[in-house]
């Protein structure tokens, strides 16, 4: 299949490239009825000979003297006009009604805009936002009312998390179904955000219903761009140049500020901040091919990104090709498209612990151990400094620049779709797609690192770990859409389809360490000379593999439209998982919506839309892993592997036969309003999880020894309002502005929690494990930080003095009573925002068009961990620096959370601001467009947290220090945790070439 | 073309509506026990076969910071987990052991509660499994009893599980206490431990094995359970712990690890002259090579390769000894021994010199050990016995550290030693305490007592009391998660000591952990007090 479609890419570039003989120039003005039209082709009739206009709507072509030219615009009627010998041919288009209306993707099909009637948004390319975007989720950020893409920092190895309406599973995957270019269940990094056209987000359950389980979080519909019929040949470049400073960083003490504090003399000034990052560079080009003949569409691009962190030693190089291939055959009759995606990342991800060390490090120590002021022994340290003694203190400098991280992976996408008119009423579409993903990553600590490469140890300097990952998605689907026009009165599609998911994935891992010391040397290249290999139960290696992992589902659709004007959807999908016990893999998930045009009946005048909607959908979720319903069990060694074997109970959880389906039922009630200025989107939506899939704590008697197992274990509850409005407040020739606005607000409460009230959100290591401070309770919302309150007063030894704040004279203030009755804990603030806000503004002037878009989010708070672990001046800490912000109080001597570390984290962003400007180009030049921009990303900030980054933290990693082998913890939001990466500020220098 | 199109509908509905097949094999998980065949070495006898998995729980919690170590340790006057700083504060965890303020959703004490279980389970799916012959059935059976003995010592009233799956009602104290003494007599095959015990016909065997339970480590048990009875049940039975543990000194090959006992210094740095190149007595039952000792009747098997778990180089020393012994990983500096304790030793006391490390510390090569980090302005390591406070600025140079399972040089983070269960020194004194108690008068345990002493290198006493007792059972058994036990069957569990004041007499039982309650469906009740 590959090789074939090689062969039509090589055939198609020889024909390119030959062209056809030309005789005659033909030129002319393409407008409409108010003037001019950019960017209209006009091409020869069945010859992919042609051109577009330029600003002023001119064009020039040679053609042959009994050509045929064929102009076009989208959202006008193409007008085919013959030359005859005629040298000026000038037209006007005339706007096409039907093609204006918007046809929005709605999975197997696609509606007219003013059908759909589920919450539904789309985001033109011209809408995205602008400067250096690694991520598509980035695009949309702030642009969806209900769509949340939580920003990582500046870390450009660290993908966003996005959420969609809030909480929609606790133990399954929370991140939005993406269907790419109809591919369902791709992964978001196989796309390059330059090569997108749009993206539109399904965001009730209704909407999700026909994409089955996985789209219970949302669906994120990307169609990436593609070649037109008719269009010419058009190559075009984009190139961005992007260059990030950090934008926040928790304040810490200099050198005079940490003597006085106490802080012990190591008799240096070392900023370590500055020594751990840099000034960090991006670089985009995009560069793409694409046209079409009457019959074919094709489009080619390159995109290659390199990019530095503001950390030292991170970064990352990534080459993406993609080609998109449409051909009809047989009267049109069959439809064949071919896309393939080949991507390939090498990561440097360095280590953000540097940052981390950074922050609490002794200002006054020096970064190489000849500056000491004692008598140090460097040499084990490959010259670096290194405070031993201490625990969890380690050169940050030395961390950033001895070890290396790498991570390279591998992806390819390839699906071929037939899609066959049988009758104008009936057609079959089949859709094949893989997607095959590799992942390697290495990491090196070399025999003279302290941290990890254990330069003190005698027996075991040095360490390589080795991890790979492959995983192999294979997708089949088919369906029928079936159209008929049952009366004047009624239309009627039927969809019916089945689809089969498959995902096989293998992983493993190796480490092993003890290399020759004093030699300066790579030995992750050449693992041989590892002494571990020597020593019994040293290296360290793990497999797992779970191959068949399926989705199976039958689904089944009706589109009704009565009187053009009341829309009814109904979809009904049956869907089994494998990842339940034989009894409990299918279930059966609903889904109903009506919508009706009030204003075809109301008939208000300067109204052009007034429709109302209401759905309800099922969705389902699953659980994360497949065999819950089994028990595993280990093979348990003997001692030096040579007194024997046996099988043991393993898995850390017992079986669960009943595992069944969580349920998601979502009910949204919606209403679009639109004049000709104006257009306004109203959402209401309620949403209960029910049997939600989640690691319970059972007995441990019962249960054979386990203490916890998978249950269906509670109900969720979320509401929500979302809200966007768009006007348009000048509309001149030449001077538009548009401004917009969103609104969202949801909140989400436990309903029921059969396994009682917990505390979760361990704040750690050191000294602050057990320290739990985020409730989960029945009947509450979710993210409630929860803690004991500071009276502000000290005991002699400066350890806070907590409150009494129930009043019964009985401080109850231990971490094991933070859920009695008489404990002295509340509620210091919620880790879910109350609401956010997007503000968009665009303004075009003449060949000039700005944009600025702000974010503000309101109402949640944050755990500064920094604070709670760094800023007491704890005597027997004199060797770490103390974090100094303007809440600091030298007279608390103990680290002891209380509300003193919760802080509101209410922000408003300026987020993204560009300037561009269109160069008007003659039409005769080589190139036909160009184009300037300049734009700013994450410029200011007002906030009054004083943490890193007030983006409200959706989910819990855990501590430092733990293992994290499970995923973030959505019942735990609202802690920014230490290994929190700098924000960046970036501005971007952009240059788009069209020949 | 029609033809074509024909057979491709034909067989996209062919594919798309037969292929509802979800079954799916776990590729890389066993989804049933398996009995390996697996190589059998002499050597230390290490324990093999089906029971394998079901002793190696026993490591769960023993030697770590975590479960049944933290709980018998911790909540006595051994020792404590001062908050040096930002570190070992752990919301008070620590602190509420030591203070005796602990509640019921404890972490330590939840761990020992499940560690307790997931034994429990282990040895009910080999019971269950129906592979086991009489022998291994009867120390499966008596290696249950052990792990409901440590939850008829911590909580008193849990569940008795017997098969894998049951949820039978949370029995009282007394029955747990009746279902323990049952099972190990059943294992011994007597009905009832006498004078003159007749154990022809027990199917626990006699060789000396220090990883699986023959019929002495049973009859020690049983000592133990015996001596404890009062506590547990209100009834003493101190004359049936006489007879236990005298069957063990009488009949038994173990001995004593005295002068001649002699086993290679694994500590010993080469370059450092006064490091003794051997052991000899009573530190060697505790050292990296004690998997031999004659005095080990039973021990749980740690290794540092497999069978990882004990980290007591790791939980007590402070980060720069790891170059005192060219450790792999740098200490954590959590757990001190009270000053208090360590002064109950005196000078000479082969136990002092065992148990704890104090004073000046050097590294690898006897240079002075530096920590450039000092809380003083003396940057060669001293380890005091005395600790300034237990919170919250504890020095991290303070306290003497616990020693007792000693550390060998080059070292990993799990350690070596074996941790005894039941050895002769133990039994001993559990002899001499119950011959005392049996008869109301102390002074019946100085033969026994003055056995211990003599092996230590101190003076035989010639008169003795509860308290006196007491202490010498302190000085002999630190660090084996007896003190415990023991201070609530002295009665001085409640007492006030070192930075602890609190006096509570509900809290000789641990409460039933609250995750256990909340998940139970109100069928398990907590303690009084909690």
């Amino acid at each position: 299949m590959k090789i074939t479609l090689l062969k039509s890419l090589v055939v198609l570039g020889a024909f390119l490239t030959f062209g056809i003989a030309q005789a005659q120039e033909v030129s002319g003005t393409v407008s409409d009825a108010s003037g001019p039209l950019p960017g209209a082709s006009v091409v020869e009739k069945g010859t992919t000979n042609g051109t577009q206009t330029d600003f002023d709507g001119n064009y020039s072509l040679s053609v042959g003297n009994d050509a045929v030219l064929v102009i076009s615009y989208i959202g006008y009627k193409s007008t085919e006009i013959a030359v005859n010998g005629q040298s000026t041919i000038n037209v006007t288009l005339q706007e096409d009604a039907q093609a204006l209306e918007e046809v929005v993707v709605v999975g197997y099909g696609s509606q007219a805009k003013k059908e759909i009637t589920t919450a539904v948004t789309s985001v033109n390319v011209e809408d995205f936002n602008q400067g250096v975007v690694q991520a598509p989720a980035q695009l949309l950020q702030g642009k969806v009312a209900g769509l949340t893409v939580a920003n990582p920092g500046g870390n450009p190895n660290q993908a966003p998390t996005i959420r969609l309406r809030g909480l929609s599973t606790v133990g399954g995957n929370q991140e939005p179904l993406v269907v790419i270019d109809g591919i369902l269940g791709g992964s978001l990094d196989s796309v390059d955000p330059a090569d997108i056209q749009n993206i539109t987000v399904l965001k009730d359950g209704s909407a999700a219903a026909i994409y089955g389980s996985r789209a219970s979080s949302g669906v994120i519909v990307i169609t990436t761009k593609s070649g037109k019929s008719g269009q010419p040949l058009q190559v075009s470049y984009n190139g961005q140049l992007g260059v990030s400073t950090i934008a926040n960083q928790i304040s810490i003490m200099n050198r005079e500020e940490f003597l006085a504090a106490g802080g012990n003399d190591l008799g240096s000034d070392t900023d370590w901040r500055d020594e751990v990052t840099q000034t960090g560079v991006a670089q985009v080009h995009n560069v793409s091919a694409s046209g079409g003949s009457e019959n074919m569409t094709y489009r080619v691009a390159a995109n290659f990104r390199d990019t530095d962190g503001i950390l030292v030693n991170s970064g990352f190089q990534q080459t993406n090709f993609r080609t998109n291939f449409t051909g009809r055959l047989f009267d049109d009759k069959l439809k064949v498209t071919v896309n393939t995606a080949f991507t390939t990342r090498d990561s440097q991800v360095g280590f953000n612990e540097a940052l981390r060390y950074a922050t609490s490090y002794n200002p006054t120590a020096p970064i190489f151990g000849d500056d000491a002021p004692f008598a140090f022994n460097s040499a084990q340290f490959g010259g670096y400094f290194e405070t031993l003694g201490l625990f969890d203190s380690f050169n940050p400098v030395a961390i950033a620049n001895q070890n290396r991280n790498d991570r390279d992976n591998t992806t390819l996408n390839y699906n071929i779709n037939l899609d066959y008119k049988i009758s104008d009423a009936l057609s079959i579409n089949v859709n094949y797609a893989k997607e095959d993903e590799k992942l390697d990553a290495n990491q090196y600590y070399p025999t003279t690192n302290l941290w990890r490469g254990n330069a003190l140890s005698p027996t075991r300097r040095g360490l390589a770990n080795f991890s790979n990952f492959q995983r192999n998605f294979t997708l089949f689907e088919t369906y029928a859409t079936y159209t008929n026009k049952v009366s004047d009165l009624l239309n009627l599609t039927v969809t019916g389809g089945y689809s089969f998911q498959e995902t096989d994935q293998n992983f493993n891992f190796f480490s092993l360490g003890d290399f020759p010391a004093g030699v300066d040397f790579d030995f992750s290249n050449r693992i041989q000379d590892a002494q571990d290999l020597l020593e019994g139960g040293r290296v360290q290696a793990s497999s797992s593999r779970q191959d068949d992992d399926r989705i199976i589902r039958m689904f089944g659709r009706v589109n009704a439209t009565f009187d053009d004007a009341i829309y009814l959807n109904a979809a009904l999908s049956r869907e089994g998982s494998s990842r339940f016990g034989t009894e409990n893999q299918w279930g059966i998930f609903p889904a109903v919506a009506v919508g009706a045009d009030l204003n075809k009946y109301l008939n208000l005048s300067n109204v052009n839309l007034l429709k109302a909607r209401l759905g309800w959908g099922v969705t389902g979720a699953n659980p994360p892993q497949v065999g819950l319903d089994q028990q595993i069990f280990n093979v348990q060694n003997g001692a030096d592997g040579q007194s024997g074997a046996a099988t043991t109970q393993a898995g850390g959880r017992a079986a669960n036969p009943d595992l069944k389906w969580e349920e998601k039922s979502e009910i949204n009630l919606g209403f679009e309003f639109a004049t000709d200025r104006l257009g306004a989107t109203l959402d209401f939506f309620t949403r209960d999880i029910r049997d939600f899939i989640i690691l319970a704590n059972v007995e441990s008697s019962e249960f054979n020894g386990f203490s916890q197992r998978w249950e269906n274990a509670g109900t969720l509850g979320v509401n929500g309002v979302e809200f966007s409005v768009n006007y348009d407040l000048i509309a001149k020739e030449n001077l538009k502005y548009n401004t917009g606005l969103i609104f969202t607000h949801n909140k989400t409460i436990l309903e029921e929690n059969p396994q009682g009230d917990q505390v979760l959100g361990n704040l750690g290591a050191p000294g602050q494990n057990n320290t739990f401070v985020v409730r989960v309770k029945e009947g509450e919302e979710v993210g409630q930080i929860w803690g004991p309150v500071w009276s502000g007063e000290l005991d002699a030894s400066g350890t806070p003095i907590l409150s009494d704040i129930n009043g019964d004279g009985n401080l109850v203030t231990g971490q094991g009573s933070a859920l009695d009755e008489d404990a002295d804990f509340r509620v210091l603030g919620t880790g879910l925002p109350d609401f956010e806000l997007g503000w968009t503004n665009q303004v075009k002037f003449g060949n000039w068009d700005a944009n600025v878009f702000f974010r503000a989010v309101v109402g949640h708070s944050l755990v500064n961990s920094f604070r709670a672990f760094y800023e007491p001046i704890i005597g027997s800490q004199a060797s770490y620096n103390f974090v100094n912000t303007d809440n600091a109080n030298p007279n608390i001597r103990t680290a002891q959370f209380s509300d003193y570390y919760v802080e509101k984290a209410d922000f408003l962003r300026l987020d993204n601001m560009s300037v561009g400007y269109n160069f008007d180009m003659n039409p005769d030049s080589y190139i036909k467009g160009l184009r300037l921009s300049l734009a700013g990303q994450n410029l200011f900030t007002i906030t009054g947290y004083d943490g890193i980054n007030p983006d409200p933290n959706l989910a819990d990693g855990g501590s430092l220090g733990d293992l994290r082998s499970g995923p973030a913890n959505p019942l735990v939001p609202g802690i920014e945790r230490r290994e929190a990466y700098f924000t960046q500020t970036t501005i971007t220098l952009g240059l788009n070439v069209n020949f | 073309m029609k033809r074509f199109i024909k057979i491709t509908l034909a067989s996209v509905a062919l594919i798309a509506f037969s292929c509802t097949d979800l079954d799916d094999e776990l590729e890389d998980s066993l989804t049933e026990e398996f009995s390996i065949e697996g190589v059998t070495t002499g050597g230390s006898g290490g324990s093999t076969g089906p029971l394998l998995s079901s002793y190696s729980r026993l490591r769960d919690g023993s030697a770590g910071n975590t479960g049944w170590f933290a709980t018998q340790s911790v909540t006595s006057d051994e020792m404590a987990v001062g908050q040096k700083g930002g570190d070992w504060f752990d919301g008070g965890i620590w602190i509420q052991l030591h203070r005796h303020t602990w509640d019921a959703a404890h972490e330590r004490i939840g761990e020992t509660w499940n560690h307790a279980y997931g034994g429990i389970g282990e040895v009910n799916t080999a019971l269950s499994g129906g592979n086991l012959d009489a022998n291994q059935t009867a120390q499966a059976r008596a290696l249950r009893a052990y792990f409901y003995y440590r939850l008829l010592d911590t909580f008193g009233r849990v569940k008795i599980v017997t098969s894998p799956g049951e949820d039978p009602p949370q029995a009282s104290r007394a029955e747990v206490f009746q279902f323990v003494e049952d099972e190990l007599l059943a294992a011994l095959g007597i009905s009832s431990v006498t004078a003159s015990l007749d154990l022809s016909s027990s199917p626990l065997g006699t060789e000396v094995n220090n990883y699986r339970i023959n019929q002495y480590a049973a009859l020690g048990l049983l000592a133990k359970l015996y001596l404890n009875a009062e506590v547990y049940t209100g009834t003493a039975r101190y004359q049936e712990a006489d007879w236990a543990a005298s069957y063990i000194i009488d009949n038994s090959p173990y001995i004593l690890c005295d002068e001649g006992c002699v086993a290679p210094n694994l500590a010993k740095r080469p370059e450092v002259d006064s490091d003794p190149e051997t052991l000899e007595g009573y530190a060697t039952v505790f050292a990296p090579n004690n998997e031999n000792n004659p005095e080990i009747i039973w021990s749980i098997e740690y290794s540092s390769v497999g069978l990882g778990g004990m980290n007591f180089n790791q939980m007590t020393l402070h980060g720069p000894s790891q170059l005192t012994y060219g450790l792999d990983a740098a200490p954590w500096n959590g757990f001190q021994v009270l000053e208090e304790f360590y002064n109950s030793y005196e000078d000479g006391d082969a136990r002092k010199e065992a148990n704890f490390l104090v004073g000046p510390q050097t590294d690898f090569s006897g240079n002075a050990l530096i920590d450039f980090a000092s809380d003083d302005d003396d940057l060669q390591v001293v380890y005091t016995p005395e600790i300034n406070e237990l919170e919250p600025n504890s020095l991290r140079q303070s306290g003497a550290r616990m020693k007792k399972f000693s550390f060998e040089v080059l070292g990993r983070q799990d350690m070596n030693n074996d941790y005894p269960i039941i050895r002769l020194g133990d039994v001993y004194l559990m002899r001499g305490e119950a011959r005392a108690r049996a008869a109301g008068d102390w002074s019946l345990s100085l033969p026994d007592v003055n056995a211990i002493r003599t092996r230590a290198g101190v003076a035989p006493l010639t008169s003795i009391d509860a308290a006196g007792f007491l202490a010498e059972r302190g000085r002999e058994m630190f660090q084996e998660s007896s003190r415990r036990t023991d201070q609530i069957r002295f009665g001085t569990f409640d007492d006030v000591w070192w930075e602890k004041t609190n006096t509570d007499a509900f809290r000789s039982l641990m409460p039933i952990p609250i995750a256990q309650i909340n998940a139970s469906n109100g069928t398990l009740t907590q303690n009084p007090g909690y």
